[in-house]
């Protein structure tokens, strides 16, 4: 009987300390994660930025990506449409 | 001498008066107790300065990081601020949320400098070392019966401190840094880099 008893509460003890440690993983809150909005970067006065301060190295970190991409776009064109496909072919081709 | 032994007794009694006073106050269930009630002035005074020396006492000691203000602990501790803390403390740009009007105390608008907020934040001293230590011990600790939950059980004190330098530099974003900062989705991509 004790033995009977004993998995199941072994097992919901496992399943609590598993939930409880997923609920605290940053991961967790990737599933209603917003992507940065770099698009505001641009409207942003840039003589005024200081590079040499952290939240606008945070910012650019975080918009890294975005930028290169929108630097390669500027330099081939103005279609960004025309761009986003060419940029998802080479995508494609890499991957397989 | 008749009188310094009359005057002990009279105290004994006043005070065992007072006491059972205090009880039958307690015992009654007069005193609201609902959020929507203010407290009156001594018992927020009370609860106030027991918070206040509380805090500052357990704090004084707390050894703060000499790398508080980098762009890593700014991205990390502000996409767990948004997360855990915005919808109480806001974010640029926002007024009040359900939580500022309902809770009582009123959840401190962190956005706001320590001057808005009209008192400081380092207690005591006001020095703005005090300030980052009593933020921590809050984090790591909260407050009881206020709202605020500690997270120092289920948060490593390195992620609480990522908070602590977020909040550093809240009061200066403007709300479009405030959402590129604090945004975790695609951040892993351009941490690569």
């Amino acid at each position: 009987m004790k033995i009977k008893l004993l998995s199941p509460v072994l097992v919901l003890t496992a399943l609590g300390v598993t939930f409880s440690a997923q609920a605290h993983d940053p991961k967790e809150h990737m599933k209603d994660a917003e992507n940065p909005n770099c698009a505001t970067m641009k409207d942003m006065d840039h003589s005024k930025m200081d590079m040499n301060d952290p939240v606008m190295q945070a910012m650019m970190k975080q918009c890294m990506k975005d930028m290169h991409h929108g630097d390669d776009s500027h330099t081939m064109g103005h279609d960004d449409a025309s761009d986003d496909d060419h940029q998802d072919e080479q995508h494609s081709e890499h991957q397989h | 001498m008749p009188t310094l032994t009359a005057f002990i007794k009279s105290l004994l009694i006043a005070t065992v008066i007072g006491l059972v006073c205090a009880g039958l106050f307690i015992y009654s269930g007069l005193y609201p107790i609902g959020a929507d009630v203010p407290h009156n002035k001594l018992s927020y005074w009370l609860l106030e300065t027991l918070r206040e020396r509380s805090i500052a006492r357990a704090a004084s000691d707390i050894q703060i990081p000499n790398n508080l203000n980098t762009s890593d602990r700014l991205l990390a501790g502000g996409a767990d601020y948004n997360d855990m803390c915005a919808g109480c403390h806001l974010k640029p740009g926002k007024k009040e949320s359900d939580f500022t009007i309902g809770l009582y105390p009123a959840p401190p608008n962190l956005t706001a400098t320590a001057d808005a907020h009209g008192h400081e934040h380092g207690s005591d001293t006001g020095s703005k070392e005090a300030a980052i230590q009593r933020q921590f011990w809050i984090i790591k600790h909260g407050i009881k019966a206020s709202g605020m939950p500690a997270w120092g059980p289920t948060h490593s004190d390195e992620r609480i401190w990522n908070m602590v330098a977020f909040l550093q530099r809240l009061p200066s974003l403007t709300p479009d840094q405030y959402q590129i900062v604090t945004a975790r989705g695609n951040t892993s991509d351009s941490h690569d880099h």
